[in-house]
Order: C-alpha cells, then structure tokens, then sequence
C-alpha cells in the first residue's frame, strides 16, 4: 500500500513527476528491449495467454449468435446448401481424381531425379477470431499458437490462395499479417510464362501491386500469379491473385500493375496453416547445427 | 483514507477490464477508424477523479494491457498512457471546474497528445502507420468525454 501513498498531510498529491518519469523510463525500457532483443518473446507469450480471456469474452457473443442462426435455419435454406455443396463437391473430386494423376506423375519424375519427397504439405487449420487488431494493419488474430506448433513465418492460405504468413506467436492464438497489408511482400511468378517478381500490400485488402516490373514486361490483365517458392517461406504452386490492371506509362521505367488477391482476405474465416514438406526439417527445429563450431 | 481507496479499486479494475475489451470489439471496416481509444478516457477519468487511487499505475498496465492485445511492440501503448495520464493528473483541479465544452477540447488536446507518442514510437520503432484515420480517434473520443463522464459518475455514486 505503501506506493499507492502518494499525497502529503495536507491532502496534496506529491511525487507524480517521479512516478511519471519511473513508469516512461520502464515503458522505454520495455520498447528498446522488445524491438532490440529477442528475450521478451517468452514473457509475451505468456502475457498473450493473459490477454486470452479478454479476447475470448470479446469473440464469443459473435461466435453465440452464429450458432444461434446456424440452428435456426430452416429446410429450404439447408437444402439449398446441401445442393450447392454437393455440386462442388462433385466438381472437387473430378478435380481430385486428375489431381492424383499429376501427383504420382510428378513423384515419377521426381524419382527419376532422385528426389523423391511428396509435394503435398501438412496442414491444420485455424479460425479467425472475432477480434479487432489495429484498424490500420492488415492483421488477423487465430486461435492457434505454440501449442499447436505453429511458427513465425509459418505460410496461411485460405480455400482461395495464399493469405498471409504468421507474425507472431502466442501460446494459444497467433497473429497472421495478411498479403495485403503495406509491409508484406511475397516472392511470386506469373504462371503462363514463369516470369518472376515480388507482390507487395497496399493496405487494401482487395489489391496488391507488382512494382517491380518493367513496362516491357510480359504481363496482362487476367494472368494468374502463383507462389514462386523462392525464399524458402510460402509452398510453390499456391495463387495469390490475377492481374487487375497494367497501366504503362512510356516515359516510365517500371509498370504499375494491380493484383486482385485470391484468397478472401475480408471474409474468410477459416485458415491453413501449412508446413512445407521439403524444408519442414530445417525449418522446425531451431537450427542447433549452427551452434557447434563455436565449441 | 483506506477505505476510500480500497473501495474505489473494484470499479476502476472493472471500468479498465470492459474498456479493454470494447477496444477489441470487431467492427466494420467503415466504423473501425472511428473507434475511439475508450481505455484511455477510463484512465483519464480516474486519473481525474481519483488520483490518489494510483491512477498512474492503472495507466501503466492498462497500456500494457493495450500492448499485448494489439500485438505492437511492448511498452508503446504504456509510455503514451502514463504521460497522458501523468498530465491529466496534473490538469485535474482545473478540469473539474471546467465547462463541457473546455472539457471536451482538454480531453482533445490529451487525446491527441496520446496519439502523437504511439506515432512516434511507430516511426521510431520502423513501422509507420501514415494515414490520416488515426487522428480521427482524438475527435470521437472528446465527444464521447461528456458521455462517458456522466456514466462513471452515475456508477461511482452507487
């Protein structure tokens, strides 16, 4: 009780100076410690397990009133979506069956060069929780974290394409930063001539930009953009958009090309985290090999 | 003078507690730049109303708080709430007398002073969030003050 006595016999308040120079220079501390050092990732971890609560009790009304209304459709509605899902699913297994085809193909020439790792990846998903992060950022929260194995850098998709990658880690949610957000960027080639470049956020989460082409570049509108796979992060092969728009200016070096992004990255409310099976071993497990010639 | 304290913790922890969860509440997309930062106008409330409380230190963690929930970089939301804090707490003599309206513009002032420092440790920290919106939230925030005031208060008398 001692530091909340904070006034003098005449009922003043003393010491608010001090008190506020202590508390700024801890949340100084606090600020150059996290941004400088990696030692707080363990005590956040458990201060985000702290703040789950908060974020449950935030989530649950919403999560509440769509069981509410998922158990309040009526037949006519059920039907409806039992029709729809079941002409998709017809559809994916027709996709699926031809699917499988190219797998055991591409196993085949994979063997044939000695390399013999699947391409499929393992996934698990998460979902969205019904939490507002930064109005400004283009980030979600998920309610997976360490505990499940998530990591930071993890690759997200979403049914739709590639939808982000995991920025950080909580014990039990996680935070992925979306493609679109303004600091994000993501190796990519267009996949009717293999033509490399970098996609990068805009802040809107309906549009990417390409701002490394050049205005030569082979690009038009509706050509499908895949991961590249370079840089190690996101899978090969995933979409992430299709050319919006190619405005090119003569008197400009580089192109001004805009990307409708493929995954819903407004809407969807379940997620894949995905581990890449080719460079899963190395990148799991903190890379201890690095450590021993230091002996 | 114990008693006085004591009893005054419950509903500030409460007030904070519903405060940090209102700053969480989803949103659309049009309002989420309009939300106001309703933790902050608790803090000032009781750093005004209660100094004696430890106003200053519900400022701190509930910045803290603020930290962890938003996913920024530890201790940005605290420095920027106990400096704000710390001044309202000096402000507080004269707030009480003032009329509304000067009420209204003082919470303006503190409000944007509040987003000035997470501006700058964004930029400092070398993740600039540019855009206008984050300055609406001051204006929205000194029209909720009279609002919010009267509701603490109806609470605080019970």
């Amino acid at each position: 009780m001692v530091a909340f006595r904070s006034t003098d016999a005449s009922g003043r308040i003393t010491g608010l100076l001090f008190r506020c120079v202590l508390y700024s220079l801890l949340a100084l501390a606090l600020i150059i410690v996290d941004k400088r050092y990696d030692h707080l990732g363990r005590i956040r971890r458990l201060l985000s397990v702290a703040a789950y609560p908060v974020q449950v009790a935030v989530a649950s009304p919403f999560q509440g009133w769509n069981w509410f209304r998922d158990s309040v459709t009526t037949r006519d509605v059920l039907r409806a979506d039992k029709a729809k899902l079941e002409a998709e699913l017809r559809l994916a297994q027709f996709r699926l069956q031809r699917y499988e085809a190219l797998e055991a193909e591409t196993q085949r020439l994979r063997a044939l060069r000695e390399n013999t790792e699947s391409v499929t990846d393992r996934f698990v998903i998460g979902d969205v929780m019904n939490v507002d992060l930064d109005a400004f950022r283009e980030r979600v929260l998920v309610d997976k974290g360490a505990g499940d194995g998530i990591y930071v850098g993890q690759a997200v998709l979403d049914s739709g394409g590639v939808f982000g990658q995991v920025a950080r880690v909580g014990q039990l949610t996680s935070e992925v930063i979306l493609v679109s957000d303004a600091a994000h960027a993501i190796p990519v080639q267009i996949n009717r001539n293999g033509l490399r470049t970098i996609a990068v956020g805009t802040g809107e989460s309906n549009r990417l930009k390409l701002p490394y082409l050049p205005t030569s570049a082979d690009v038009i509108a509706g050509d499908l953009l895949v991961t590249s796979g370079l840089g190690g992060g996101f899978p090969a092969g995933y979409p992430v958009g299709t050319i919006a728009e190619v405005k090119r200016d003569p008197s400009q070096s580089l192109a001004d090309v805009d990307v409708k992004p493929a995954a819903a990255l407004d809407r969807s409310k379940e997620l894949l985290f995905v581990w890449l099976k080719p460079q899963a071993a190395e990148l799991l497990p903190p890379p201890k090999p690095a450590a021993v010639p230091k002996k | 003078m114990m008693r006085e304290t004591r009893i005054r913790r419950v509903p500030m922890a409460l007030s904070a507690a519903g405060a940090l969860a209102l700053a969480v509440v989803p949103l659309p997309a049009v309002l989420d730049a309009f939300r106001p930062d309703f933790l902050v106008l608790v803090v000032f409330y009781w750093c005004i109303e209660s100094p004696r409380a430890g106003g200053l230190s519900l400022a701190f963690f509930s910045g803290l708080a603020l930290d962890v929930i938003h996913g920024v970089v530890l201790g940005q939301h605290a420095l920027a709430l106990t400096l704000t804090g710390a001044w309202a707490t000096h402000l507080r003599l004269r707030i009480r007398v003032f009329s509304v309206l000067s009420q209204c513009l003082t919470v303006f002032a503190l409000l944007t002073g509040y987003q000035f420092v997470l501006f700058w440790v964004d930029g400092a920290t070398g993740n600039p969030v540019t855009t206008f919106g984050r300055w609406l939230a001051p204006f929205v925030g000194a029209l909720l003050w009279p609002v919010l005031t009267s509701l603490m208060d109806k609470i605080n008398e019970r």
